[in-house]
């Protein structure tokens, strides 16, 4: 191979890492080996030194990065200490970080807890200095004000400093100033401030998500830089893109000055994988479903395009797939829309006070594991109750390599589930299962019904390793008619990794009437934004001709209180009617959400935002062997009785190999497929039928 | 042939409920445009069954949710026989199921084809309903008739058609038209799309199943309330607890409450409590029914659904004409937001003795309301309102937590930069109050400071409590500090405020608000050696 790219997504139990030929842009190979969490550079490093010959490794090209450091430094995981960070801010405003919206997450609990302040109260500085709403200087920020400050950061050996004062959208200066006199008088210190990493009205969450910002800085940097390291011993010397929550990479030079931007890291790459696949088959409207083992995440892709949304909580509780607001710390920046729902293989069933049969949001993990593994757990899981139902293989999963006993999970269900509800075995194990998928509609129902799209004209992409089990049932309840099984559902986000444009984000608070803008001013105010992103682009190596942008504009009625994001695209700002082309996309949104417009109101400009893109080579999918309609003959694996609610009971049914099936191949269920890393049912009244490129696609008949 | 649903489709279908019930919340935030329900979240959504039973409610604001029952009573009763597809009714009167003027209830019927299936319910507080002052809450009314126009239970929808005459009508009556306007249509936005979601649920489960699981599903929450109700003592406890005075009449009001527990049933008794009083602190009987909701969920087990099964074992005895049982026309803006803590605090008072373990100090016992009125530089009337936290009160456990909304509310605070842009009005400081907690083994939270500088005349109401007694500490803990108003004068001079008045301010003078700390559980001595440095260090208490 002359010409290599590595994508790595490190997650809680599996590192998933792809190796692409990049000249034939196939998968050289591809492998999931147990993470190690204190030092993820082991794992990697080990498989890779196993895969790649001395000559592979000189030829490595990119290294494309999944990571969920971030997220785990805010839930106190994996020894990560927050380093020693102050919050310089205007004076009478220090608390601000501490009061948040003084509101609590838990209404009725007497003991609840706000989340810690990231910054304690005594690290939290006031300057004296203001800025009024319209931006001009009431208070001049005086030079002397700083020294002590900057004495304490050599005092108290300070590693990183967030600045966020009031107003700063509006007007840099203050912000500048301190920035440049530490940059002075500290040359090892981590420092950023709001106008750079949030410049966004509502001072709150400006100021938390800088101080995230600034928190991160020392730990991705470190982080950053042994992997590098790590890389460089062995050979690699490539440089490194890391995903971030937007869907888009980042070279790891910019994401240390910018770490804030790769919270949701990891989930964002299976929304990318699913984006790519929309593309690749033409498909307008697909949900990107992905169960594993704790969770499940649903994100859309709508013409070919992710959803983003800029409402996060870091290390915030999620209740229903939305995070609880208040129970975590909020950062404004984009993600991408997913909701996410602990429910996954591993989730445990029990039944409450109140004889109600409950799922999750407790897992089994890996370890002890669902009852039928055989270790410690003797708790019901989802696994388990397909496992009784007979939709996974009783000899086995993984290709039969990993042992299961159907009789352990039988009497766990026996035992927890079905006595005290009086219900026999199998109409508990159906109950775990609909209880879970009722779980998962509800996410599937926040990213499209919630966001005034139609599920019913969607695609349900499902992947993961459990994804696959339960996309029949949840595409039956949203009344989908259309799901996609791509060709390694377990290993489908890594893949996502390889298929990444670069991506650069860029806000700009602008508050007018939409009648009332000069368009040329507008055009100007868009070109400045996305100078910015060329240049960050070039710097990372891309040539102009692989650079593009995309425009948006955060619209609403005067005097409404939620902006509604509105895509650019197609509409030129020198051209005459552009403000009513606009105001026209901007109210059939409105409504498609909120079901009714205002015609008489006006409607103001908030926002705007530019996407910056470094366009990369997409591998092709390729095409396998062609057979008949009918699979061949060694296809079928055995037949084996599997409970379909559509019979009320079990049926034979046929199990079909994955690997041994062809293009053109069609099923009709009820059939079950299994694979090395998934099983997929296949639910009577829907047909299953492989296309030239191995994938699966599932019709309701 | 058996007359149940499967325990599995029940929880399926309670799922869907709750669901329902939250993303009307959020078509509502969203699609509203005042700064009080976009920013702050003072809303609350919440489905019935045909019955005007409540099934699900979202978690949004407790005072809000106790009263819904009665208003949807209020319906079925005035508008019997008269309720088609396509309608929806909309009222705030406080004696006819609503809380306080500000808080307007629309209620649409929903229907699977043509017959009753149960009503989406949103309540909202608005930000100007007219009246005697700028964001009715005037806190020295002393008849309903000043606070704000009164809409007793009409049909504002009619088979979907919108009463441009009645939307015009409350309209005029605000100082916010326009924002009146953009509000009521969120909240008809979010109960059409509660309708809409229950009509698909019921397509999805069939009318009779959903009948069936409603029924089980309200059981359920009775089954799981006395199963915990059978762990308790069976006993009988009094609280009392006072408001600081009712605005007019300067003297305290005494609130008090006979808790009855037996394994089957709760009752709380407030007779006792004194005679409804002249000023704007009295409450409607669905208030004191909110406070009593709020205590018996907390003290049980939050993660009960809460639906109508929850409180089937409680009584609320209240005699009629007594301030948590006001006879129109009674003056009760300030009943909901600030009598509504007090119920509260009656209740943990005698619930202290009972479960002792389970029970926090007082926390700050007020919402502080801050109505800021007047016309801005362009010649545009405003009306800002807010709430504003405190100290929550310490617990058998641990600390009480620092600037926060406790118990009844939980909306949000303003964003400073947005208050800065849409009013003519500068905070000078938003900060923890210092030293403002009750001291203890669990010391309560701290109040929080607030202060605006006008840069136009305004009128300024204020409606708070407890700056005549302070929170209460428990199991020897101190209590915490009062809450003072305070306008400073152009000259320097700072003159304090009742807590509850009317007054005006002029440009460039400085509005101040400084509201209590919580009370604090345990004694002193018993606190650690590493919480006092803590808590010194980070300068929120000095030496004591």
């Amino acid at each position: 191979m002359s010409k290599i790219s590595i994508g790595i997504d490190i997650g809680g139990t599996f590192t998933d890492i792809i190796i692409q030929d990049k000249e034939t842009g196939l998968i050289y190979n591809q492998v999931k080996v147990s993470t190690t969490p204190k030092k993820p550079e082991v794992a990697i490093i080990n498989s890779l030194q196993e895969q790649l010959s001395d000559a592979d490794k000189v030829n490595v090209q990119q290294l494309y990065h999944a990571t969920t450091i971030a997220t785990n430094a805010f839930l106190g995981q994996v020894n990560l200490d927050l380093p020693k960070t102050i919050l310089i801010t205007t004076k009478g405003f220090r608390d601000v970080l501490e009061i948040g919206r003084q509101r609590r997450a838990s209404l009725y609990d007497f003991f609840f807890e706000r989340p810690t302040p990231i910054v304690p109260r005594k690290y939290r500085f006031e300057i004296d200095e203001r800025i009024n709403a319209q931006g001009e200087i009431i208070t001049p920020l005086k030079q002397n004000n700083l020294k002590k400050i900057s004495d304490f950061i050599k005092t108290e050996a300070i590693q990183s400093v967030a600045i966020s004062l009031l107003h700063s959208y509006k007007n840099a200066k203050h912000e500048q100033k301190v920035k440049e006199y530490l940059e002075k008088e500290h040359k090892d210190l981590y420092l950023s401030a709001g106008f750079e990493v949030s410049p966004e009205h509502r001072e709150f969450e400006r100021t938390s998500t800088t101080t995230i910002n600034s928190v991160l800085m020392p730990l991705v940097s470190r982080y950053v830089k042994s992997l590098t390291d790590s890389f460089k011993k062995i050979g690699i010397s490539a440089p490194m893109f890391i995903m971030q929550s937007s869907g888009g990479v980042s070279k790891s030079e910019q994401v240390q000055q910018l770490p804030v931007s790769i919270i949701e890291s990891g989930p964002s790459a299976g929304v990318v994988a699913s984006c790519f696949l929309a593309s690749f088959l033409d498909l307008s409207k697909i949900i990107s479903f992905d169960m594993g083992g704790t969770t499940a995440k649903a994100g859309t892709v709508v013409n070919k395009s992710i959803t983003l949304t800029s409402e996060y909580e870091v290390g915030g509780d999620v209740h229903s797939g939305r995070i609880t607001k208040g129970s975590g710390y909020p950062a404004r920046f984009p993600f991408i829309d997913l909701a996410e729902i602990s429910s996954g293989g591993g989730s445990i069933a029990w039944v409450d006070q109140g004889s109600a049969l409950r799922v999750g949001p407790i897992s089994a993990g890996a370890d002890p594991g669902p009852a039928c593994y055989g270790q410690k757990g003797d708790d019901p899981t989802i696994t388990d109750a397909n496992l009784v139902l007979g939709r996974l293989n009783p000899e086995g999963l993984l290709n039969k390599t990993f042992k299961i006993y159907p009789e352990l999970a039988e009497k766990s269900i026996l035992k927890k589930i079905a006595e005290p509800l009086k219900l026999d075995v199998i109409e508990s194990a159906l109950g775990i299962v609909k209880i879970a998928n009722n779980h998962m509609s509800r996410i599937l129902r926040i990213v499209t019904v919630e966001r005034g799209l139609d599920p019913r004209e969607f695609i349900l992409n499902a992947f993961g390793g459990a994804g696959p089990l339960h996309a029949c049932d949840l595409a039956e309840e949203l009344k989908i008619n259309e799901i996609i099984i791509p060709n390694n559902p377990g290993l489908f986000s890594a893949m996502g990794l390889l298929f990444t444009d670069a991506k650069h984000t860029y806000v700009k608070s602008i508050r007018k009437n939409l009648f009332d803008i000069d368009y040329s001013d507008l055009e100007q105010a868009y070109q400045v934004l996305e100078k910015q992103g060329s240049v960050v682009l070039t710097e990372e190596g891309f040539k102009t001709k692989s650079i593009a942008h995309k425009r948006f504009v955060d619209l609403r009625y005067v005097g409404q209180g939620f902006e509604l994001l509105i895509p650019l695209e197609g509409i030129a700002l020198q051209n005459e009617n552009c403000k009513d082309q606009i105001l026209k996309r901007f109210n059939e949104k409105h409504h498609s959400i909120y079901g009714y417009i205002l015609k008489e109101e006006e409607v103001e400009m908030v926002n705007i935002r530019t996407n910056s893109l470094g366009l990369i080579k997409k591998p092709r999918l390729v095409k396998i062997t062609e057979g008949t309609t009918k699979p061949i003959d060694d296809a079928q694996l055995a037949t084996r009785e599997v409970y379909f609610e559509e019979f009320k009971g079990f049926k034979q049914t046929p199990i079909f190999s994955r690997e041994k099936l062809l293009a053109k191949n069609k099923l009709v269920g009820p059939a079950i497929i299994e694979q090395y890393d998934t099983t997929t049912v296949v639910h009577p009244n829907w047909k299953a039928s492989v296309d030239s490129y191995g994938l699966i696609h599932l019709t309701r008949m | 042939m058996t007359m149940n649903v499967d325990v599995i489709t029940r929880e399926v279908i309670r799922g869907g409920l709750e669901y329902i019930a939250e993303e009307m919340g959020i078509i509502l935030r969203n699609a509203a445009y005042s700064t009080n329900i976009k920013e702050r979240m003072d809303h609350s959504c919440a489905l019935f069954d045909h019955e005007g039973r409540m099934i699900a409610q979202a978690e949004h604001i407790p005072v809000h949710l106790g009263a819904m029952p009665i208003a949807v009573r209020s319906i079925e009763k005035k508008f019997e026989g008269e309720i088609y597809p396509g309608d929806s009714f909309i009222l705030n009167d406080p004696y006819l199921g609503g809380t306080h003027l500000p808080d307007i209830t629309i209620i649409t019927p929903i229907f699977f084809k043509d017959v009753l299936a149960g009503y989406s319910v949103s309540r909202a507080h608005h930000d100007d309903i007219g009246g005697m002052a700028p964001g009715s809450m005037p806190g020295n009314a002393t008849e309903i008739f000043q606070e704000g126009l009164r809409i007793p239970p009409i049909k504002l929808v009619s088979k979907g058609e919108i009463s441009k005459d009645i939307l015009n009508l409350i309209m005029t009556n605000s100082r916010t038209p326009k924002i009146r306007k953009g509000d009521l249509m969120a909240q008809l936005s979010s109960n059409w799309t509660g309708e809409k979601r229950l009509q698909e649920l019921i397509a999805q489960k069939g009318m009779k199943t959903y009948k069936l699981a409603v029924d089980d599903i309200l059981n359920y929450s009775e089954r799981r309330f006395l199963s915990i109700l059978s762990g308790f003592p069976e006993c009988e406890a009094v609280g009392k607890d006072y408001m600081d005075g009712d605005g007019i009449v300067d003297d305290l009001v005494e609130l008090f409450v006979n808790v009855k527990m037996t394994k089957k049933h709760v009752t709380f008794d407030f007779t006792g409590t004194s005679e409804q009083v002249k000023g704007a602190i009295n409450c409607p009987y669905a208030v004191t029914l909110s406070g009593s909701y709020y205590v018996l969920r907390a003290i049980t087990d939050p993660t009960i659904p809460a639906n109508e099964g929850l409180y089937r074992h409680l009584s609320v005895i209240v005699p009629e004409g007594t301030i948590l049982n006001a006879r129109s026309p009674a003056a009760v803006v300030g009943g909901n937001v600030e009598t509504s803590q007090r119920i509260v605090d009656t209740l943990l008072k005698a619930f202290s003795k009972i479960l002792p373990d389970r029970i926090p100090a007082a926390s700050q016992g007020t919402m502080n309301n801050l109505i800021i009125g007047g016309t801005d530089r362009s010649g545009r009337p405003f009306t800002f309102y807010e709430t504003i936290g405190g100290g929550a009160g310490g617990r058998p456990t641990k600390d009480g937590i620092d600037g926060i909304h406790s118990h009844m509310t939980n909306t949000m605070n303003t964003p400073i930069e947005e208050i800065e842009v849409r009013y003519p009005l500068v905070v000078e400081k938003y900060a923890l109050r210092e030293d403002s907690c009750g001291n203890g083994r669990f010391r309560g939270g701290l109040g929080i400071i607030r202060q605006f500088r006008t840069k136009v005349p305004v009128v300024v109401s204020v409606l708070g409590e407890r700056q005549k007694t302070a929170p209460w500490g428990l199991a020897g803990g101190e209590d915490g500090k009062k809450g003072i108003y305070s306008v400073i004068k152009s000259d320097g001079k700072k003159i304090i405020l009742p807590g509850k008045t009317t007054t005006t301010v002029n440009a460039e003078e400085i509005i101040v608000i400084e509201t209590p700390g919580g009370g604090a559980w345990g004694e002193w001595k018993k606190r650690t050696e590493k919480s006092k440095e803590e808590d010194k260090s980070n300068g929120k208490v000095k030496e004591v």
